[in-house]
Parts: structure tokens; sequence; C-alpha cells
């Protein structure tokens, strides 16, 4: 739905893994809202989360992949400005959202009680992503953690990023390597002109749909060998901590930015799967 | 007095580091020592540019003096602001008399020709080094203090280096100014660039340690001897590798410290060439990158590199080319000859 993709899309989203929810009902949202609402209400007393009135809202968008998977849970903060109008416009100043997308794997082999939604992305400030996931997690019984995403991770994520048709190619496919253990650390950004980045990946990948690690593999190679060519620098040797496409963009510490509605699913079933690896 | 200037002068002094403050302001020699007496520097920083703007009331500050502070503090702090370097020509061997005066008046008359709305100060330093401030305005605003380009000018040198600033369309005003005052033809931008102006007064000068080729009487070996005692049966396998390494580098980098550079830049718009028996790409047209290269101290960071195992030795050219071609921006192509703008093919 057109509304939520675009509150989606071109934000910075911080990614956890999530082990199952404990005894989560969906009847139960506004009761959940309020008992959140007190607690942050409580933080913001002790001073620990910023100023201004607030509101809380708990929906259940329609974010998912097959019918197998849970329902997303979408967490919203708002504030109002301190000036105590009737109509003083709510800013939205903190999203967390709980998701499954082809999520298969893991709520197959999960006993009833439990709702599997592996997948937590958070945008706002770190103070009420920890209130939030602390709440859930003494509530629903879970356990939060960041979510790492690996350079192998990475290259798989800019092999397929590549392959994807996308209508303007606007965006070049950047790989940024960072090399810190140097006396001067040094950050070195490989930005391929998306046209030829993808002419490259289309004479590797041999059946279209279907992803090896192989071709991942000699795709990686192939611009780790132009850049040596080059430089006589082997950045097979560095590590991957971020790539940027046209699609998407990934860092190594766990953040992610949809760029494009069209490939949304695809990115989160991804990210799922990501998750769901982390958990197990 | 103006209050535009109270409060230049006032978030000027914020800017200096608290230990700072006092001696800056006896460089700039506006209070005197006994107005400085007055007050207490170790109060809040808050506090103190109070007491100075208090005290530049009672002298009646003006637009000048509170430029001329500005450049004192961007001389000591220069690398707070990112510096091109421009190379100015002329025709003809006759090197003329440089005229302090003459270049002050012609450049002032040829940027207030334009554009009236500017505010431009001078001020001299032993290394021959002339600092020029100057605040834009436009044809219909007063100049904006906040909004300053500037330029040092080494007179016995055709070198400017101009840190622009927001206000990047006033550049080819400043430009013509400088070639008006100081009688050259022509200026072109040198495709480098860096934080440290000091740096690139090393490169431009060559005032870098190059690589002198020194005669080594004795081989590297005997430096770091093995004490006898010590276990026959461990051995350093790569010894000799690391110090072909040491070596090279020392031939490529030379010995001294090098120039302090942030970043390097290429857009490499060269063929893509693999192994025939991967059956990948083989375009006839270019394989388009731009390659980013980012530290807080980039050459001695690439030098470091051989010896981390991430890179082969000699470092690449187009590297190490770096100080000696005196800029950090290329376009590379594949090209037969050797020189700025082509890439020797493996």
């Amino acid at each position: 739905d057109p509304q939520t993709t675009a509150f989606l899309l071109r934000k910075q989203w911080t990614l956890y893994s999530v082990t199952p929810l404990y005894r989560f009902s969906n009847a139960r949202l506004r009761d959940y809202a309020r008992l959140l609402s007190a607690c942050i209400a409580a933080e913001k007393q002790k001073g620990l989360a910023g100023g201004g009135g607030g509101d809380l809202a708990i929906h259940l968008p329609d974010l998912k992949g097959s019918d197998q998977d849970q329902a997303a849970i979408l967490v919203q903060l708002s504030s109002r400005s301190p000036a105590s109008q009737k109509n003083s416009e709510e800013k939205l100043i903190w999203s967390g959202w709980f998701c499954c997308v082809f999520g298969d794997d893991l709520s197959e082999n999960v006993p009833e009680d439990f709702t599997c939604l592996p997948l937590f992305l958070a945008n706002g400030a770190e103070t009420y992503t920890s209130i939030v996931g602390s709440w859930f997690q003494k509530t629903f019984d879970c356990c939060f953690r960041r979510l790492a995403i690996s350079p192998l991770n990475l290259s798989w994520m800019a092999a397929m990023w590549t392959g994807c048709k996308v209508d303007k190619t606007v965006s070049a496919i950047e790989l940024v390597f960072s090399v810190p253990c140097l006396p001067h650390p040094l950050d070195i950004s490989y930005a391929i002109h998306p046209e030829d980045a993808k002419a490259l990946w289309d004479t590797i990948q041999k059946t279209p749909g279907e992803i090896t690690q192989e071709e991942v593999d000699v795709f990686m190679d192939c611009l780790y060998s132009h850049f040596h060519r080059h430089f006589k620098i082997h950045l097979s040797a560095t590590k991957l901590v971020k790539v940027s496409t046209a699609i998407a963009s990934a860092h190594c510490d766990g953040i992610i930015k949809f760029l494009q509605s069209q490939y949304l699913t695809g990115v989160l079933m991804l990210l799922t799967e990501l998750a769901i690896s982390q958990i197990q | 007095m103006d209050e535009t200037v109270t409060e230049y002068i006032r978030r000027t002094v914020l800017k200096i580091p608290r230990e700072e403050i006092k001696a800056m302001l006896q460089k700039w020699g506006f209070l005197s020592e006994a107005q400085l007496e007055t007050i207490n520097f170790h109060q809040m920083k808050d506090n103190i540019s109070q007491d100075v703007v208090k005290l530049c009331e009672e002298n009646s500050a003006d637009i000048k003096q509170a430029a001329v502070l500005d450049i004192i503090y961007n001389h000591i702090y220069p690398n707070k602001r990112v510096w091109s370097v421009y190379q100015m020509n002329k025709t003809g061997e006759e090197t003329d008399f440089f005229d302090l005066r003459d270049f002050k008046k012609k450049f002032k008359r040829r940027l207030r020709s334009a554009l009236q709305n500017v505010t431009v100060n001078f001020r001299e330093y032993e290394d021959n080094a002339i600092w020029i401030r100057v605040a834009w305005g436009t044809p219909y605003t007063r100049p904006n203090q906040y909004k300053t380009s500037y330029v040092v000018y080494h007179s016995q040198t055709p070198y400017v280096f101009i840190s622009v600033s927001v206000l990047k369309s006033n550049l080819p005003l400043l430009c013509e100014a400088l070639l008006v005052a100081s009688n050259y033809h022509d200026i072109r931008e040198m495709e480098l660039r860096s934080h440290s102006l000091n740096s690139l007064k090393d490169i431009v000068f060559k005032r870098y340690n190059q690589n002198f080729q020194t005669y080594r009487p004795r081989p590297l070996q005997e430096r770091n001897v093995v004490p006898e005692s010590a276990d026959l049966r461990i051995t350093q396998e790569n010894r000799s590798e690391k110090e072909r390494i040491q070596r090279v580098n020392r031939e490529i980098f030379g010995d001294g410290p090098q120039p302090k550079l942030e970043f390097a830049q290429y857009k490499l718009e060269t063929m893509f060439k693999s192994d025939p028996k991967m059956h990948v790409l083989d375009k006839k047209e270019p394989f388009r990158c731009l390659v980013k290269f980012h530290s807080p101290h980039l050459l001695e960071s690439l030098k470091s590199l051989a010896a981390a195992g991430m890179a082969d030795t000699p470092l690449s050219p187009l590297l190490t080319c770096i100080p000696e071609k005196a800029r950090n921006y290329f376009k590379i192509r594949e090209k037969k000859g050797f020189f700025p703008g082509s890439f020797v093919s493996p």
C-alpha cells in the first residue's frame, strides 16, 4: 500500500533480530500502547527521554510476504509541541516495526503461544529504541540483538541488487571498504557505473532469478582485480562495510535504507533471513 | 558601535580555544595590555567573549579590526577550511618587481569595480605570504562577514591557495582580481585540494622529502641483528620480503614525513580486462568507476599498506605520484603513454 511504502522509503532504519514473542495478542494492542506509553512517561520523569507531550500508537500495517507470515507490528511515537494548542501538529519522532517476510524457516518450528517476528527496524533516537526494546523484552520474554551484516552478506546484496532492473539508472553501485588497523585508518569508496556493473553481472549470472555463491564470488573477484590492476591494492584483504545501489543501501553495523518500492519485499525477505540465522 | 561588528567579534572569540584567547588577542593588538589584564581568562568562554566585546566597544572597533582578528584566527587554524591550489602563468621572462602597495590597490579596485559590497583586508607574514580576506555581499546587500573567501599568495611564486567557502560564483571575479593585481595572464586550478594548507605548500614548493637515492654501504640485514643466544630454530620467514618492502617504500616515498592530505579521487575510464577463460565481460567500452580514498593522513596510510599485507610493493604509480604531480584529483584513461590522464596497461 502506497502510504506505508512511502513511509518506509528513504529513511535510515537500524536493524535488530528478535526472538519469538511469548503470548503476544493482536487483540490487546490498545492495552499494550497504554502500558508502553506509561513506561515512556516514567522514563521522561527520570529525565531519560526528551521533553514534550507524547502519543504512542501501535498498529498492524499490511506488511507480509506470505500468508504464513505473522502480521507486522508498527509502533509509532509522536510528540505534540509543548505549547498545548489543540490543533498543534503532531510530529512523528520515533518509529519501530516488527516484521517477518517469508520467514517460514522460523515460524514452522515454534510452539503455539509464540509470535514470530524476527526482524525489528527502528528509526529515531536511540533512547526510545532502548526503552521500547526493554519493554518488549520484559513483557514478551524475547531478546533483541543488533543485526550484524557480514562482508559475505554484503557482497550478496551487491551482486543481487546490481542485477535488478531499474527504470532510471541514476545511482552507482558503491562499495565502501575500511582498513581500520593501520597507523592511519583508510576508507576506500569504489563506485561503478550501474550500466557497466550490470553488464558485468549479466555475463556472470547463468540462470535468471537464481544466484549462486560461486557467481557472487566471480563478480566480486572481477571488481577486486580491476581495482588491483590500477592501484596494486588487494581489496579482498580489507573489510567491506557498506554497499549502496539504486535498490537500497546496507551497512555492516545493521543499518539499511530502502530506495525502491518495487524491491522492498525482496530486501525485507533477505533481511528476515539474516535475522533468523542470527537468532538460531 | 555597529551591532553586526560586535556580534562578529563575539562569535570569532568563541571559536578560539580558551587557552589560546589571550595570546591571540595580544597578537591582534587592538586591546591594550592594560585592558587585557582586566579580563578573567579562566571563566566560561561566553563570559570572556562578552568582556572582550565590551572593551572593543570602548575602543570603537570597526569592521576592519574585526576582519583582522578573523585573519589571525584563520592563519593559526587554517585546517578548518578546505584549500584549493591555483597556478598563474605569464608569458615572457621578466620577473617584475613586486610592489605590495600596488598589488593591494589593484586587487581592491578590480573587485570593487565589479561588486561594491565587499570587505577586503590584507595581512602580510614573514614567509612572504600575503593573506587576503574577502567578505562578499551582493549588489543590494552589505557584505556578509560570515561568507568569506581566503586567498594566500606567495608573491615570489605563481601559486595561490584559495579557500572559497560557500559562494563559489564569486570565484571567477576573485581570480580576475588576482591576475590584474599580480600582473599574470591566466590562472588554472591544479586539481589539488586539502584541509592542510601547509601540506599543500610542501607539495607545491617541493618542501617534502623527495626520494633521494642514498648510497648504503651496509646491507640492511645487518641493522636488525638477532642476538646470538636466540633459539636458532626460530627464523623470520618473511624477513627478506619485509626488508624489500621497507627499501622500496623508502625509494618511493623518501625518508621524511609525507605531506598531509585527506583524500584522493580517481575517475577511471579504462577497459575491463579479465582472464579470457572466465568468459566474463569483454566490452569495447570503458568500465566507468569512481574511486575515492579517505584518511586523516592519506599518504602515510598508503605507505603502510604493503607492510600490512594489503598491497603490493611497489605501490601503484597512480598513488605514489600524488606529491610529485601536485594533484589529488585524477581522470585516468587507457592510453599508450604514461602521463597524467593516461594509464600503463599491465
